[in-house]
């Protein structure tokens, strides 16, 4: 029964990730264009205009501020690509009966704080100036190019390496790019998340020694205690959790929602397509 | 509960300093823009003050000759995943007015940012202005289509 469960939400959130992916897929790198749009213009000295990235940065961060990182697990095509070639490498790995290859525990937390460099170092190089100048090396560049179906991609082989590289820990390690690299996941883990919709656990009702929903999260996140202010940064709210709990400890700061209810999942995604409409 | 309100307040301090950022600009050039109007106005004056005294000259510009010839002329470039259309329209052989005309597999939002060089073309009165940030391919798509459409255009 709970499986079945588990099953119909996890078609539910596929069924978001793909309809995002066709219809907002720039919204992550509008929004990042925001954060190296607002860097140049600090560093040329020029005045800070109300334009579409700025207008897509605002939007996505204040509706995390609100949600939660909802735009990472549901929205984001980035994320979404990283799902699909996750699940598609584990598929294969248990067709040809060999064991997936994995990341120590204690590499990913190390790696998680990648993000914060690639953050900083692109905000800085845009702040003087020379960001614009390094084209072919932008990964997420090559990404949309071949999205919009531009294959012309003589110059981007530095790119493109790198996108390999990465669709190569994607496989690997569920949620690899957003994890360790995305500087936009970056800024919204520093952003402070409102505790009422993130998600929290009663830990005093688990069972001894249980971590089930730290192995299930692919960001292995140690959940805070109800009633904390405090909301796990690197949680993508992909609910896989809340599931996996044999005895259903995990809920949002306001207990009565679990989280995953489907009429909830769908209410955030509209809120999210009307947030994301608005700006466009 | 430490934590929340050390990101509130840092995510508060930042967007506080990003508009007094803006507002010190915008002083700044209403200072230099007064600065430049009143050294207009000085000009004039003196101007208009030798016009007085020596012989009124043979005046005024020889106008509407630009390079260009006047009507609407078309362009069209590769952009960010497909053709960009363009079209710049000449009059008294000036670029009055640039616009897109269909853009259909550009992202909306790009395009826009991107279609901020098009009142710089015709301010500037050439295709060659400044491309827009983190939206390079549009604006190299716009720059090339209104490049070619002038060329079209010249004489």
């Amino acid at each position: 029964m709970k499986k079945r469960k588990n099953k119909i939400y996890a078609r539910i959130r596929a069924a978001i990730q793909l309809f995002y992916f066709l219809f907002f897929s720039s919204a992550y790198t509008a929004a990042f264009g925001g954060v190296k749009y607002i860097a140049a213009q600090l560093g040329a000295g020029e005045e800070i205009q109300w334009t579409a990235f700025v207008a897509a940065l605002a939007g996505l961060c204040g509706f995390t501020i609100v949600f939660g990182r909802f735009f990472c697990g549901f929205a984001c095509a980035f994320g979404s690509l990283g799902d699909g070639l996750y699940a598609s490498f584990q598929w294969l790995c248990k067709k040809c009966k060999k064991k997936p290859a994995k990341l120590s525990v204690r590499l990913c937390e190390g790696l998680s704080t990648v993000k914060y460099l690639v953050l900083a170092g692109i905000a800085v190089l845009s702040f003087l100036g020379i960001y614009p100048r390094l084209r072919g090396i932008s990964p997420w560049d090559v990404f949309s190019m071949v999205r919009a179906g531009n294959f012309r991609l003589e110059g981007y082989a530095p790119a493109a390496a790198l996108l390999a590289l990465i669709f190569a820990g994607m496989c690997v390690q569920e949620r690899f790019f957003c994890r360790f690299l995305c500087p936009m996941g970056a800024v919204f883990s520093m952003l402070p998340v409102l505790p009422v919709f993130a998600l929290h656990r009663s830990r005093e009702n688990c069972k001894k020694g249980c971590s089930g929903c730290t192995r299930k999260c692919p960001s292995h996140v140690e959940l805070p205690e109800d009633g904390s202010w405090e909301t796990a940064g690197d949680c993508f709210q992909c609910q896989k959790c809340i599931g996996a709990c044999p005895r259903e400890n995990i809920h949002c700061g306001w207990k009565e929602l679990r989280g995953n209810e489907a009429l909830f999942t769908l209410v955030r995604a509209g809120a999210l397509a009307g947030v994301l409409i608005w700006i466009s | 509960m430490k934590g929340f309100w050390a990101k509130t307040v840092s995510l508060a301090a930042i967007v506080c300093i990003l508009f007094q950022y803006n507002a010190v600009l915008k002083g700044r050039k209403r200072e230099d823009s007064l600065a430049r109007l009143a050294a207009q106005t000085e000009a004039l004056e003196h101007y208009i003050q030798r016009a007085q005294q020596a012989a009124p000259e043979e005046s005024g510009e020889s106008g509407a000759d630009g390079i260009y010839a006047d009507g609407e002329y078309e362009g069209q470039a590769q952009g960010f995943g497909g053709e960009i259309f363009l079209e710049v329209k000449i009059e008294n052989g000036k670029i009055a007015d640039a616009k897109i005309t269909s853009a259909e597999k550009e992202d909306p939002a790009y395009l826009q940012m991107a279609s901020a060089m098009l009142p710089a073309m015709v301010k500037a009165q050439s295709a060659d202005v400044d491309t827009v940030t983190g939206a390079t391919f549009s604006s190299e798509g716009i720059q090339k289509a209104a490049a070619q459409a002038l060329k079209k255009a010249e004489k």
